[in-house]
């Protein structure tokens, strides 16, 4: 099995989160995920598209299948232009924020997902990979 | 998209609201004022927030729910969270969500059943 072209769509308001948590349900839905990890991997979509637009402003959400002859599964990557995140270990501390939310979207989104990888550099952008494994 | 969309009804003494499937931010704010407008309109002892149909429930929505049910207890009230779905449960208690001092029921009767024995 091969692994099937990324694809991509902006993400520019709140309204656009409403728009990415229907495709991002689709995509898993189309893979076969069971119902929880379907609400799993949607809800760390929420979270992460929500910090575009509440940190960002604007971004955009890259998704693509991917296939391995004993597993499928779906790999999201949520990137922006927004002035990034100063202190990377200090945004994965459970409970810290700096918009007044409740400090839970990166760390919770990190224990929904089963592999998170975060990349961020102050004044140019910050670049969250998520993927989830569907055993076959 | 209309973002005012949801119906409070009031059934004796209790607000009575049904959350669709997946709303969106200004949806779920919207439902905070509303809740709170209706509070005071009809003298309401109760709320009953049905999120049975609720199929993505994320940190901003499950904090307005708690801020929503901590004002409708300043205000004299009770906020009883009817119907969250399995996949839903399984999930908000990874992301690390509580839903602060509003109770929880299995489904709306149970709900009433709850508000009704409060009030005794």
């Amino acid at each position: 099995m091969s692994t099937e072209p990324q694809r991509e769509m902006p993400i520019r308001s709140e309204g656009d989160i409403v728009t990415t948590r229907r495709t991002v349900r689709e995509v898993a839905q189309r893979l076969g995920f069971g119902i929880t990890d379907v609400t799993r991997i949607v809800t760390a979509t929420s979270e992460l598209a929500r910090n575009i637009v509440l940190y960002a402003g604007a971004g955009v959400i890259r998704w693509r299948e991917l296939g391995k002859s004993s597993r499928v599964g779906v790999e999201l990557t949520l990137e922006d232009n927004g002035p990034g995140i100063t202190d990377i270990e200090q945004a994965m501390q459970e409970g810290y924020t700096t918009s007044g939310g409740l400090g839970l979207g990166l760390p919770g989104t990190k224990r929904l997902m089963d592999e998170f990888e975060i990349a961020s550099e102050v004044g140019r952008g910050t670049r969250v990979t998520v993927r989830k494994w569907r055993r076959l | 998209m209309a973002e005012d969309n949801i119906a409070v009804i009031k059934v004796r003494d209790v607000l009575m609201i049904t959350m669709p499937a997946d709303p969106g931010d200004a949806t779920v704010s919207a439902l905070q004022e509303k809740v709170m407008a209706t509070m005071v309109q009809t003298e309401a002892a109760g709320v009953i927030l049905d999120i049975s149909a609720v199929e993505t429930l994320d940190s901003f929505f499950a904090r307005t729910i708690a801020e929503t049910a901590q004002m409708v207890a300043l205000m004299g009230g009770r906020t009883v969270i009817a119907g969250m779905r399995p996949s839903v449960a399984i999930t908000t208690t990874q992301l690390g969500l509580t839903l602060g001092g509003a109770m929880t029921a299995l489904d709306v009767d149970r709900a009433l059943d709850m508000l009704n024995h409060t009030h005794q």
